[in-house]
C-alpha cells in the first residue's frame, strides 16, 4: 500500500516564495504579485523586521481593500469601467502598509508531517496555505493546490 | 643637487625612526586623520607640481636648471611626506615604498647630475665625426654644423671642435673652478658683478693652456689647414664659441666672443680669449640667479676654416612677416656677412618660391658702398665695394635657388623654420655657416588660436584645461572600460569622469573631454604625457555632444566647436623653439621618473610598492591605500568606542559621533543635529530626515498581530538590530559606519574646497534575506549609484562604489541622494523576488528621489 508523502517534497521553499516586510505598501504588494504572476503564486508571505513570519496577503484581500464595498455590490451595479474601480480616492489606499490587510498565519506544521494531515488542517480551518517549519525555522509553505495534486495522483491510480 | 642628496639622507634617517616609533594602537583617530589630511595636501601639491613641470615641457616657456632643481626638491619632500604619513596611518604596512622611493630618487639624481657631467672625449673632434646628439660634448652650434655636414650632406666649412672635455681640462689644470668665486657676488650690484667678471676673465686670460691640450689644438689646426689645401694668401680660421647650455646660448646670443681670420698658430690664444668671454657679468648674474654652479658653465669652441667670402648673408626659410607665404627670403651682401647681420649695409634680397615653377618671386639689389673682407694679416677690414660689382647681384639666380633648396632641406630636417648663415667662397662654392631655429619668425608664426572663431558654432564653452592644444575628431563616448578597447583612431574621447584607465586610448584619441575631473588629477597627467588636448569639468559634454559627431576641441580657449576646423588645428602648431635645449632634455628625463603612471588598476596584483616606477605611482598608490585605511576607521570606532557621543536625532538609527576636530560645534555631553558642522554629515542627515523611513519602530506589531515564533531565516544571529552606528567626523570628512537591519554600510566622504580631494565612498554588504535577494538589492543600489555617477564594483551582496573629484556642493547633493537611498533600501532585499521587481524599485526611487 502506497504511503502518503510527507511535506518535504510538496513544500515550496521560503526563498522561492514572494515575501515582504509588513511595512511595505499595498502598491508594492501589487507590484510583487504582478511580477511573480508567472510563478502562479497568488499570495505574499509577510515578515517582521526580524524575519518572523507574521501573516499572508492574498489577492482577494487586496481587491477587497482597494474597494471595500466592491464585494457587497449587487451584480447589476458592478461597473464595466475600470476607472470606477480604481479612482484617485481609492488609490490612496495603495500607500497604506500591508500590515493592515494581512491574514495571520497561526498554523505551522513540521516538515515531517504527512500531506493528508495537512489537508485535514486546511479543510478544518478553511485555508489554502500552511507554513512549514524544520527545527525552529520556517523553511517553506505548502499549498492546497499541491496537496490536492498529490491526493489526486493517488486516487487516479485506482 | 646637493640639497636633493641631503634630503635623501634625511629620509633614510626618518625611515629608521618611524619603524621604531610606530605602534599599532599608539595612533589615535585624530593623529590618523592628521596624517590623512597631510597626505591629501601633499598629494595635491605633488600633482600640481608635476602638472606645472609638464606644462613647462610644452615648449612655451624658457626654463633654467634652478626651476628643475626647485621642483624636484618639492617633489622629493612631498613624496617622502606621503610615504611617512601612509605608514603612520597604516601602522607601517608599506615599508616597500621606501625602497621604491630610493630607487626612483637615485634615477632622478643621476638624470640631474648628468646635466653637469662632461662626457670624456678627445680634446678636439673633427666636424666629420660630429652629429647633433653631441651637444654636451661640442656645444649646440658645433653639433649643428656636424649634423648638417654628416647627415644632410650640405656643404659647411671644414673645421673641428675643441670639446667640453678640453674646457674641463683647461679649468682643472688651472684650478679655475675654485679660483673663480661667484658665491659671494651681490647680484644686485652691477659694480660687484663687473668686478667678479673682470677677475674671472683675467684669471682665464692669464691661465696656461695645458701642454696636452695645446698640442691637440695645434695639431688639429694644422690638420685642418692640410685638409683645406693651399690657399692664396695663407690659411686662416674663425674661432667661435659653442655653449653647452643652449638656454644660456639663447640668453647670451652674440655676447660670447668670435675671433675671425685667425692663423693656425694663434688658435690656442684665440681659444683662451673665447673661454674668458664665458664669464661676462651677465653670465655670472644668470648663473647665480638661476641656480647654476660655476662648474655648470661650460663652453666648447669651434674652429672652422675662414671663408674668404665673396658674398655672404642669411636665409630665412619662412617669411618673418607672413608664415603662410610660400616665400623663402635670402639676404646677402658682398664680403663677409657681418654687415648683413648687423644691418650696416642694405642687403640684396631675394624671395624664392617654395614651389618649383617660377621660383624667383622678388629680387632687390641696392647699391652696396662698403664691404667687410678678410685682412691679409688676419682680422677683417672695411673696404669700398669695387665699382665693377657694386651694382651687380652678390649671388646669381641659380645660387639663390640652391640656397632656397638648402633652406628647405634644413627646415624639413629640424622640423621648424630656420635662420641660416651662408657664405660664397672665392671659388663660387656656397657654404652653410650656421643654422638655427628662426625664433622671431617662430613667435609670429604661432598665431594665437582665436578666443572665438566667428562663423562656427560653439557647442560648449566651459571647463578647465588639463592639456593645452587643439584636436578634432568624431565624438566617442566612453562609459565603461570595455568601450576603451574599441576606441577608434583619431576620435575624441568624451566621458562623464576622468579615469587613469583612459591611458589605453591615449595614443588614439585626438582630444579628451570629461564632464568631471581635475586638471591635476592622474588622468590629466597622462593626457599631458601623451600631449592629448584635454578639457575637464565641461559639465554638459555627455548631454550636449552626440556620438559620431565631428567636433573641434580648442583646449586653449576652452571652446568645443561643431565640425572640423582646420584653421584652428593649423593655428595651434606650437613654437617649440626651446625644446632642444639641454635644460629641456634634463626636464624631460626627470619627468620620466616622475610622471608616467604605471599603477592604473587598484585591483591588479601589480598595484604594489615594488611596481612603483615613478613618483606618480607612489603618490597614486599612497592616496589609494590611505583612503582604504581611512575607510577602516569606522570599523575601529566600533571596537574602540572611546570618545563617542550620542547624536540626538529623529531617525531610526542610534548614531554615535566621534569628532576629530571641527566636526561638531557648541556641543556638550549630547550632540544635536544643529551642532553638526561636518559638511558631509550635515548633508547626509538633511537627506535622511527628509524621507519617511520604512519599517519599525515605532509600531510594535507584536501587539497587533500574532507572530509565528520561528524566524524564517537566521540572517546573522549575533548581530543586533539595535547596534549603534558610528560616525567619525571632522569639518570636511565623514566616515559613517551604519548598522541598519541586517546589512552594514560604510559611507565615507570628503567635501572640501579642493575638488581633487573630494570623494564619496560607499561600501554595502550583507542583508537578512536569501543570497539571491541580497544580490538583487546590491544590483538595485548599483544602478542607482551609477545614475549619480558612481563607479561601482559589485560581487553578490557586496558593493563598493566611489565617486571622486566633484565640487563641494555636488558632493553634498549626492550625499542627500545617498541618505534617501539608505532609507529606501532598508530591508528591501526581503521583497526583491525577481529582477523585474528590482527594475520597478529602481524606477520608483528615481521617480521619488532622484535629484537631477
Amino acid at each position: 500500500m502506497a504511503k502518503i508523502k510527507n511535506l518535504k517534497g510538496l513544500m515550496i521553499p521560503i526563498t522561492d516564495y514572494p515575501h515582504m516586510p509588513y511595512w511595505a505598501t499595498l502598491e508594492e504588494a501589487i507590484v510583487l504579485l504582478n511580477f511573480s504572476y508567472e510563478t502562479a503564486h497568488d499570495t505574499i508571505l509577510v515578515f517582521d523586521e526580524s524575519y518572523k513570519l507574521i501573516g499572508v496577503l492574498d489577492q482577494k484581500k487586496i481587491l477587497r481593500n482597494i474597494h471595500p464595498g466592491f464585494s457587497k455590490l449587487s451584480p447589476e451595479k458592478v461597473s464595466d469601467d475600470w476607472e470606477k474601480l480604481i479612482s484617485t480616492h481609492k488609490l490612496d489606499k495603495l500607500k497604506k502598509p500591508i500590515k493592515d490587510f494581512i491574514t495571520p498565519l497561526n498554523i505551522i506544521v513540521d516538515v515531517k508531517e504527512h500531506a493528508l494531515n495537512v489537508a485535514h488542517l486546511m479543510l478544518k480551518h478553511n485555508i489554502d496555505l500552511i507554513a512549514v517549519k524544520e527545527s525552529e525555522n520556517v523553511v517553506g509553505v505548502v499549498k492546497l493546490h499541491d496537496i490536492f495534486h498529490e491526493i489526486a495522483a493517488f486516487i487516479l491510480k485506482f | 643637487m646637493r640639497s636633493l642628496l641631503s634630503i635623501f639622507k634625511k629620509i633614510k634617517f626618518k625611515k629608521a625612526d618611524i619603524s621604531k616609533a610606530s605602534h599599532p594602537d599608539s595612533v589615535s583617530f585624530k593623529e590618523r586623520y592628521g596624517c590623512f589630511q597631510q597626505l591629501l595636501a601633499d598629494n595635491k601639491s605633488i600633482l600640481e607640481t608635476m602638472a606645472d613641470m609638464e606644462e613647462k615641457l610644452s615648449g612655451d616657456y624658457m626654463l633654467d636648471m634652478h626651476y628643475v632643481d626647485t621642483k624636484c626638491n618639492i617633489l622629493v619632500e612631498k613624496v617622502q611626506s606621503i610615504i611617512e604619513n601612509l605608514n603612520t596611518l597604516s601602522n607601517d604596512k608599506y615599508p616597500g615604498l621606501y625602497d621604491a622611493f630610493e630607487k626612483i630618487n637615485s634615477v632622478i639624481e643621476n638624470t640631474l647630475i648628468k646635466n653637469i657631467e662632461i662626457p670624456v672625449t678627445d680634446f678636439t673632434i673633427p666636424f666629420e665625426d660630429v652629429t647633433k646628439d653631441m651637444v654636451r660634448s661640442v656645444g649646440g652650434k658645433n653639433a649643428n654644423l656636424g649634423e648638417i655636414n654628416n647627415r644632410l650632406n650640405l656643404p659647411v666649412p671644414k673645421g673641428f671642435c675643441i670639446s667640453a672635455h678640453a674646457f674641463k681640462r683647461f679649468m682643472d689644470y688651472n684650478e679655475l673652478v675654485d679660483k673663480i668665486n661667484v658665491s659671494a657676488v651681490d647680484t644686485n650690484s652691477m659694480e660687484d658683478l663687473t668686478r667678479v667678471s673682470k677677475a674671472a676673465q683675467n684669471l682665464v686670460l692669464n691661465a696656461s693652456v695645458p701642454p696636452d691640450l695645446e698640442k691637440s689644438i695645434s695639431d688639429a689646426a694644422l690638420e685642418l689647414e692640410r685638409k683645406a689645401g693651399h690657399k692664396t694668401g695663407g690659411f686662416y680660421t674663425s674661432v667661435r664659441s659653442s655653449a653647452i647650455h643652449e638656454d644660456a646660448q639663447f640668453t647670451f646670443a652674440g655676447q660670447y666672443k668670435t675671433a675671425l681670420n685667425i692663423a693656425p698658430k694663434d688658435v690656442v690664444s684665440a681659444y683662451v680669449e673665447i673661454i674668458a668671454s664665458l664669464f661676462t657679468s651677465r653670465a655670472i648674474f644668470y648663473c647665480k640667479s638661476k641656480g647654476f654652479h660655476v662648474e655648470d658653465m661650460v663652453m666648447a669652441v669651434g674652429v672652422v676654416e675662414m671663408i674668404d667670402a665673396k658674398a655672404s648673408g642669411v636665409v630665412y626659410s619662412r617669411d618673418p612677416m607672413d608664415e603662410d607665404s610660400r616665400g623663402i627670403i635670402i639676404n646677402g651682401v658682398w664680403g663677409l656677412g657681418k654687415y648683413a647681420v648687423d644691418g650696416i649695409v642694405k642687403p640684396h634680397s631675394y624671395v624664392i618660391s617654395r614651389d618649383i615653377s617660377a621660383p624667383i618671386l622678388e629680387k632687390k639689389q641696392p647699391v652696396q658702398p662698403f664691404m667687410l673682407i678678410c685682412g691679409l694679416e688676419g682680422g677683417a677690414i672695411d673696404v669700398r665695394v669695387p665699382d665693377y660689382i657694386k651694382r651687380m647681384p652678390c649671388i646669381s639666380d641659380e645660387q639663390a635657388i640652391t640656397l632656397a633648396e638648402y633652406a628647405m632641406v634644413l627646415e624639413k630636417h629640424y622640423g621648424k623654420p630656420q635662420d641660416i648663415e651662408w657664405a660664397l667662397d672665392l671659388n663660387d662654392n656656397l657654404l652653410i655657416l650656421q643654422s638655427r631655429p628662426l625664433r622671431i619668425i617662430a613667435k609670429k608664426q604661432s598665431k594665437p588660436v582665436p578666443r572665438y572663431l566667428p562663423g562656427h558654432k560653439i557647442l560648449i564653452n566651459k571647463g578647465q584645461i588639463a592639456c593645452k592644444g587643439v584636436g578634432a575628431g568624431k565624438v566617442h563616448f566612453v562609459t565603461n572600460d570595455e568601450e576603451l578597447n574599441s576606441f577608434p583612431e583619431g576620435a575624441v574621447l568624451v566621458a562623464k569622469h576622468t579615469s587613469p584607465r583612459f591611458v589605453t586610448a591615449m595614443n588614439k584619441a585626438s582630444a579628451i573631454i570629461a564632464d568631471v575631473g581635475s586638471p591635476i588629477g592622474h588622468m590629466a597627467s597622462i593626457a599631458r604625457e601623451y600631449s592629448v588636448p584635454t578639457i575637464l569639468n565641461a559639465g554638459i559634454a555627455m548631454k550636449t555632444l552626440k556620438a559620431g559627431q565631428e567636433i573641434t576641441v580648442d583646449a586653449i580657449n576652452v571652446n568645443i566647436y561643431e565640425g572640423r576646423i582646420e584653421q584652428l588645428l593649423k593655428a595651434e602648431k606650437k613654437d617649440d623653439t626651446f625644446k632642444d635645449t639641454v635644460v629641456f632634455e634634463v626636464l624631460r628625463g626627470v619627468l620620466q621618473s616622475l610622471v608616467p603612471l604605471n599603477l592604473i588598476y587598484p585591483e591588479d596584483e601589480k598595484f604594489s610598492p615594488q611596481y612603483c616606477e615613478t613618483f606618480h605611482d607612489i603618490t597614486r598608490f599612497a592616496h589609494e591605500k590611505a583612503m582604504n585605511e581611512m575607510f577602516k576607521l569606522g570599523e575601529g570606532a566600533h571596537q574602540k568606542k572611546g570618545g563617542a557621543v550620542k547624536l540626538i536625532v529623529k531617525l531610526p538609527l542610534d548614531i554615535r559621533v566621534i569628532d576629530l576636530g571641527g566636526g561638531v560645534e557648541n556641543a556638550s555631553d549630547r550632540i544635536k543635529v544643529d551642532n553638526i558642522a561636518c559638511i558631509p554629515m550635515k548633508a547626509l542627515l538633511k537627506g535622511m530626515m527628509s524621507i519617511e523611513w520604512p519599517g519599525p519602530p515605532p509600531v510594535n506589531v507584536k501587539g497587533l498581530l500574532s507572530v509565528i515564533a520561528s524566524t524564517a531565516m537566521q540572517p546573522n544571529p549575533e548581530q543586533s538590530l539595535s547596534e549603534p552606528s558610528f560616525a567619525v567626523i571632522s569639518k570636511e570628512y565623514m566616515n559613517f559606519s551604519i548598522r541598519l537591519g541586517y546589512h552594514l554600510q560604510t559611507l565615507e566622504a570628503y567635501a572640501g574646497d579642493s575638488i581633487n580631494d573630494n570623494y564619496i565612498r560607499f561600501l554595502f554588504r550583507g542583508g537578512g534575506a536569501s543570497h539571491d535577494r541580497r544580490a538583487r538589492r546590491t544590483r538595485l543600489i548599483k544602478e542607482l549609484l551609477e545614475k549619480i555617477d558612481f563607479r561601482v564594483d559589485r560581487t553578490g551582496d557586496v558593493l563598493d562604489g566611489r565617486v571622486t573629484k566633484y565640487d563641494r556642493t555636488t558632493i553634498e547633493k549626492k550625499l542627500g541622494v545617498m541618505a534617501k537611498l539608505t532609507a529606501f533600501t532598508k530591508q528591501l532585499d526581503m521583497t526583491l523576488f525577481n529582477d523585474s521587481v528590482v527594475d520597478w524599485y529602481v524606477k520608483e526611487f528615481i521617480k521619488k528621489h532622484y535629484v537631477e
